[in-house]
């Protein structure tokens, strides 16, 4: 199983700092990395060696937590501890700052774009989770704010083909949104993590949500329309949804982040372990009550805590991570025989 | 589909989850910054913190004694002093129940001499009579009539309404615009000029955009506090009461009309009392009639009370321009002619991204005269702010509420049962209707009033009692009070 992951190299990204999180471009050509050092640095091949191809330094005044990358690739996100969003336009190596979104009463925790393009949503400490509406001359316009959580707001994500966006938080509880007349709506509750939802990964299809938490588990989650052949009931119109499958044992400290391959299903981890670990679903499991194997395991897969992974959307098995000890290292994985 | 929280800042410790209407504008996980109170004993060493089951504090010292602790108490003082915790109400205990308030005044009123007693009046809001209106299921006339035989069953001696100090509202707030429209050129900060009715609104305005915002808000008092400086001043002095005599209670849709009321600028110095001394909402009301034992369709009514002679009716009547006061309505007919000579019969909304964003336009052989806007609601008010900061606003005037759907869908107005609540609200939206309007220009005793009480319009007099300032509230410093 140590096989099965093999490290492709490191960059000291965010040096005495922490790196917080990554993000392919759609293209799968460039990495975006984010820290705790104000920055957003974007990441390109040249040759074999991953080299810094731009650095975003004067967006934020605090820790940037996360980045997102629009649909088209034209645009990067950067959600900051100093409570604002800042939306960059991508020209060649260049990055300009063109917007930031301020509104959110202190730092927030995560932005993601919906696959349209068209909506971006970001969570906050302050409980909140706003969606934003952005128009054909780059102006952002609230268009909800939700209040659904009772506490801190740690991820968002949207759902990959719908208008359906999903959050996770402090409050242990995954929460989902979808559009109702002029508004949003909280639309479904998932309750069953013991502590701290820190992130979440629709799968290829959208049909199942992984989350992972600080209770050590990874949950996977699968919605149920109404009227499904399984019998699952649902009130009203929204579908149900169901956790299908936990993941315990494998981790022996918080899960910082979970992340599902596009191309190839499997599921990757982030552990306060300075672990790496990789699932995949067994072929013969039953689809309403699936079982993982854990295909790969790498401890020390960075110095401190792991607190992102990524697989890259074009490239099967290249994976990234990055770590409190301001590093991001790259991955190869492949699938162990005989599994 | 649940939309938790009732109300913009101020609501008890409970949470309703079925209510899809006024959200509290999620604010930060911050401690209250109130100091607690703590009694130090010299060399006491360190105390432990036991909770009973019941929720009492009790320090235990090292020597097992016990000690209990004495709840930290928030007064709506401090509350309008901070810019913490604000909202998220549960963990802010208010110290004013304000019926049992109400009671306390009322009680103390049966034992005390005749020279002691208080005259107490209580005001009551169109909203909160469309409310009552709907549960009870009784015309505005009736629900007025019945509420005035109720209040004066419990030993109140006026009821009033405060339609009638909302004309003073509208004329003020209609004369300042027309002012700062004329002085645009000399003033950035003329226009746009914002409603300031709405507290939560204000609170909001004051403590996150302090300095910026407030140039930009209407100086004129809401109707809350215009009845405030009517019944303490006008009314007190007809009453030939100092007006410390009087106690004056509102009824209002939402609790953030509490804050207001213990604004320091409606509190007056020379006769240390308030302009409206108690706030009791919609449900308030509701819950008395209850521990009353009464129902308000079972009442005999009683004629109304009006503040003077000339303004007695014995119907309510109100204003055009929906259940928020109707400022946009007013300020936009009234400009018209006044600056353009354009007489208005009917004022057109449009609805924008949602419905409570719209807008109205006066416009002429193509130009655009006049640009109006309503912003209902956190997601709306964030978005006018965030353009007026960029310089892009493209509005002169705008009715800014905090809850969206406005006043009639306030936090404190009565709960649909059984029945959806958007079906309730269009209920007492139109029972709010089925009342009378008025222009302001046109309601008996409103000029007479301008003219005995206030000196003229425009006076220094009318100034004071019918305008106010609002303040920016320095943020909380960081580091001590923040939970990183």
């Amino acid at each position: 199983m140590k096989d099965s992951l093999v490290l492709l190299g490191r960059v000291p990204a965010h040096p005495d700092s922490r790196c917080w999180f990554l993000a392919w471009n759609p293209a799968g050509t460039l990495l975006a990395s984010c820290g705790g050092d104000r920055s957003v640095r974007i990441w390109g091949t040249e040759g074999d060696s991953w080299i810094c191809k731009s650095v975003l330094s004067e967006g934020h005044q605090r820790t940037v937590r996360k980045v997102a990358w629009s649909p088209c690739g034209n645009y990067l996100a950067s959600a900051s501890f100093d409570a604002t969003t800042c939306i960059w336009k991508k020209n060649q190596d260049d990055f300009e700052c063109v917007t930031t979104l301020e509104g959110h009463e202190n730092e927030v925790k995560s932005v993601a774009w919906a696959p349209s393009g068209n909506l971006l949503a970001t969570c906050s400490r302050d409980k909140s989770v706003w969606v934003w509406e952005v128009d054909e001359e780059d102006e952002y316009e609230c268009v909800s704010v939700l209040n659904s959580h009772t506490q801190d707001v740690k991820h968002v994500v949207w759902h990959p083909s719908q208008e359906l966006l999903a959050s996770a938080s402090y409050d242990d509880t995954v929460k989902l949104y979808r559009e109702e007349e002029d508004d949003w709506v909280c639309c479904a509750t998932l309750e069953g993590h013991e502590s701290t939802v820190w992130s979440l990964a629709f799968d290829p299809s959208g049909q199942r949500l992984a989350s992972c938490s600080d209770d050590r588990t990874v949950r996977i989650w699968r919605q149920y329309p109404p009227d499904n052949e399984q019998g699952v009931a649902c009130s009203g119109s929204d579908p149900s949804w169901k956790c299908i499958c936990t993941l315990s044992g494998f981790h022996s400290r918080t899960i910082y982040d979970v992340a599902w391959c596009q191309l190839t299903g499997a599921l990757a981890t982030a552990c306060g372990d300075d672990a790496i670990r990789v699932f995949e679903e067994d072929p013969s499991s039953d689809p309403q009550q699936p079982t993982f194997s854990l295909t790969a395991h790498l401890p020390q897969a960075h110095s401190q805590d792991v607190n992102c992974v990524a697989w890259n959307p074009k490239e099967q098995g290249l994976l990234a991570s990055c770590s409190d000890d301001g590093e991001v290292a790259f991955w190869k994985y492949q699938r162990p025989e005989g599994i | 589909m649940a939309m938790p929280r009732a109300g913009l800042l101020l609501r008890k410790a409970s949470r309703s989850e079925a209510r899809p209407s006024p959200r509290v504008w999620g604010r930060g996980e911050r401690d209250c910054i109130k100091p607690m109170k703590v009694d130090k004993r010299p060399g006491g060493g360190v105390a432990k913190i036991h909770i009973e089951d019941d929720g009492s504090y009790f320090q235990v010292s090292q020597d097992g004694g016990t000690q209990k602790l004495e709840k930290a108490k928030i007064s709506l003082d401090d509350c309008l002093a901070c810019s913490g915790c604000v909202t998220s109400a549960e963990t802010v205990l208010i110290t004013q129940q304000s019926h049992e308030e109400l009671r306390k005044v009322l009680d103390a009123n049966k034992t005390a001499a005749p020279g002691q007693q208080r005259l107490v009046v209580v005001s009551v809001s169109p909203q909160s009579r469309a409310s009552l209106a709907a549960r009870f299921q009784l015309t505005p006339t009736d629900t007025a009539r019945k509420l005035t035989a109720f209040f004066k069953k419990l030993g109140v001696h006026y009821v009033f309404d405060t339609a009638f100090s909302r004309n003073f509202s509208l004329l003020e707030s209609q004369r300042e615009f027309v002012q700062r429209f004329r002085g645009q050129a000399n003033s950035t900060q003329a226009l746009p000029m914002f409603t300031s009715a709405c507290p939560g609104w204000i609170c909001y305005a004051e403590k996150t955009h302090g300095s910026f915002l407030i140039p930009y808000l209407s100086t004129a008092r809401s109707p809350q506090q215009v009845m405030g400086s009517l019944v303490k001043d006008f009314f007190a002095q007809q009453q030939h009461l100092t007006p410390d005599r009087i106690y004056h209670v509102t009824v209002m849709p939402c609790y953030d009309k509490k804050l207001e009321a213990s604004r320091p600028d409606f509190f007056s110095q020379e006769h240390q009392t308030r302009d409206v001394d108690c706030v009791v909402t919609t449900g308030e009301v509701f819950k008395l009639l209850e521990e009353e034992g009464v129902s308000l369709s079972q009442l005999e009514p009683a004629p109304l009370d009006s503040l003077c002679s000339s303004a007695s009716a014995q119907e309510p009547t109100s204003h055009r321009g929906g259940g928020s006061g109707g400022y946009l309505e007013h300020v936009f007919q009234h400009a018209a002619r006044e600056l353009f000579g354009i007489h208005v019969d009917e004022v057109t909304y449009r609805p924008l991204r949602n419905k409570d964003f719209q807008e109205v336009t006066l416009e002429k052989e193509g130009r655009v005269l006049l640009h109006f806007a309503t912003a209902y609601g956190f997601r709306n008010i964030q978005n006018l702010v965030q353009k007026l900061k960029r310089g892009r606003c493209p509005y002169h005037y705008v009715e800014v509420m905090a809850c969206p759907a406005g006043c009639l869908n306030g936090g404190g107005q009565l709960k649909a049962l059984g029945t959806p609540s958007k079906a309730l609200l269009q209920h007492v939206e139109m029972l709010y209707g089925m009342v009378r309007t008025e222009a302001p220009e046109e309601v008996p005793g409103v000029q007479e009033l301008y003219r005995c009480w206030l000196q003229g319009e425009g006076s220094e007099r009318a100034g004071h009692l019918l305008h106010t300032s609002y303040h920016a509230v320095e943020k909380a410093s960081s580091g001590l009070s923040i939970r990183w």
